[in-house]
């Protein structure tokens, strides 16, 4: 049996390796471009430095790197978690209530044309280089996505679903977790992962504009003492921050709606 | 009042002055209680309307229709309904999506478990009590779905061309189990469709409802022997009444 389940992690991994072998040989071979081209085209080392040297010099600077990581990893994941802990209940309301959707909703929708990135400065100015501004950006950044799908999510109940439970007689709290809540989900996580995708970036811009500390601040001082290098290891870092937070939401979504999943793979 | 449905100077209008649109009635006619019968009509012809409006859940614009004795006038919940597009949702299992009937109604589901199991047997779904809904054909899906719309034993089920979206060999199959449930539980049905056949084969009686604004063109009674299987349909009687009811659409241009 043991075997058996070994043969089949094998097959399953040699299948993926036949169906992504040209992914992984191109990006290595963007690696070994970007490595060679260097001393191909004779590019200076304060301009670009290859990938190698990325490395060496990251891990001779790991500890401060990583110190910055913990820092910019704070600010985002504390701005996105009160996104969702604010933004899920207003869509919510938002969805619900008459007066709210001819008040907030469109106040909201013109907010969102607004590049919330804007606003950063002023909150540097109001609020100091501290860690507030920074998680308030992040917020802003993650709140408009999550309350635009959430309200749509908890509006697009089918009209056959609505007279279904209707003609049930269930109350309306029954009705929003049996059916309303679960309908909604689906909608609700694309946006979260859209802030998901974007908390990073807020807190990497809110950092260029005022921060003594943080990736964002990192990248901004090493590129200003030419070195390249360290930018990178700098962009790698703050990469892999917005990878866990999104995995950490498709993770969630895999573990809360899994008959969702199974239908995109179905279809 | 008497058992059964009843229908009095039903109207519906939508919207108001001189943009409203006077989309049905006046109906006047009474469903037997325990009978199956078909409403049948050209798309925008009020039908689905009128189902709805004998569910409660949308209200007319004039007249009256009582139920069971009361009369309606808002959504009842001793029916069951069912749509074009099922109420089966994605993350229960069609056993799972039987019970929300029950649980949305409050209902034990643990004691209907095996009102449950016979429901599916009678439809040959019993093999798939375990499946999600995007596991299953359309046709299966509407199977489940009846199940759903009968397992709180309502004794008026409202069914909204619940076959329009099968394809006609898939719709053949399900008729034959449409009927056996009908003849099995014995509610009173009613049944909106375009299908002339369809309707013939399975009611007692026809409602032919004429183009926009749905007025009742002729009440046809189907004196056929049930169970009403694939034979009937090419038995002279059966032709007799498709050709009637095609005249009157003919009439009208529809056809």
């Amino acid at each position: 049996m043991a075997s058996f389940k070994g043969n089949r992690f094998l097959a399953m991994l040699l299948e993926r390796a036949r169906h992504s072998w040209m992914f992984v040989a191109f990006f290595i071979g963007f690696f070994l471009f970007w490595e060679y081209s260097i001393v191909w085209f004779d590019i200076p080392r304060y301009i670009l430095t290859p990938p190698s040297v990325v490395i060496e010099k990251g891990a001779a600077d790991l500890d401060r790197l990583l110190y910055y990581t913990y820092v910019t990893g704070l600010e985002t994941t504390l701005g996105y978690a009160v996104a969702v802990i604010l933004a899920l209940p207003l869509g919510l309301a938002i969805a619900f209530s008459s007066i709210l959707k001819r008040t907030i909703y469109p106040f909201i929708v013109c907010i969102e044309m607004v590049p919330k990135i804007a606003f950063a400065p002023l909150f540097i100015s109001w609020l100091g280089f501290g860690l507030l501004p920074k998680v308030i950006i992040v917020f802003l950044v993650c709140f408009f996505p999550i309350v635009l799908n959430a309200i749509l999510a908890f509006n697009s109940l089918s009209e056959e679903l609505t007279m279904f439970t209707r003609s049930t007689g269930s109350g309306v709290w029954r009705t929003f977790f049996k059916v309303r809540l679960p309908a909604a989900l689906p909608q609700c996580f694309v946006g979260f992962k859209y802030a998901a995708i974007n908390a990073t970036v807020g807190a990497a811009i809110a950092e260029f504009i005022g921060s003594d500390e943080g990736l964002g601040f990192y990248i901004q001082i090493v590129t200003g003492n030419m070195r390249p290098d360290l930018a990178f290891a700098g962009i790698f870092f703050l990469t892999l921050l917005g990878m866990c937070l999104f995995g950490m939401v498709t993770l969630a979504e895999r573990l809360l709606i899994p008959w969702h999943i199974s239908i995109r793979r179905a279809k | 009042m008497s058992p059964g449905i009843t229908f009095s100077e039903v109207k519906k209008v939508f919207g108001e002055g001189a943009s409203s649109v006077h989309a049905l009635g006046p109906v006047d006619f009474h469903i037997e209680e325990g009978s199956f019968v078909s409403l049948l009509g050209p798309s925008g012809c009020g039908k689905s309307t009128l189902m709805l409006m004998t569910a409660g859940l949308l209200k007319q614009s004039s007249g009256t229709i009582s139920m069971g004795g009361g009369e309606v006038i808002g959504p009842r919940t001793d029916i069951g309904i069912m749509f074009q597009d099922n109420t089966l949702v994605p993350w229960r299992t069609v056993r799972g999506n039987i019970e929300l009937q029950l649980e949305l109604r409050g209902l034990s589901t643990h004691e209907r478990r095996d009102d449950i199991h016979r429901l599916l047997r009678s439809v040959h779904m019993e093999d798939f009590a375990d499946r999600h809904p995007y596991e299953l054909s359309g046709g299966m899906q509407q199977r489940a779905a009846f199940c759903q719309a009968m397992v709180h034993e309502p004794k008026t089920m409202l069914l909204d061309e619940p076959l329009g979206k099968l394809d006609a060999m898939t719709r053949e199959g399900i008729r034959r189990d449409l009927q056996s449930l009908w003849m099995q539980e014995k509610p009173t049905v009613i049944f909106v469709t375009h299908s002339i056949e369809e309707a013939i084969q399975l009611s007692n009686r026809v409602v032919v409802i004429t183009p926009r604004p749905g007025i009742i063109e002729k009440i046809i009674n189907i004196d056929l022997p049930f169970p009403r299987d694939f034979d009937v349909k090419n038995s002279p009687e059966f032709a007799a009444y498709v050709r009637e009811t095609q005249e009157i659409f003919r009439s009208y241009g529809v056809i």
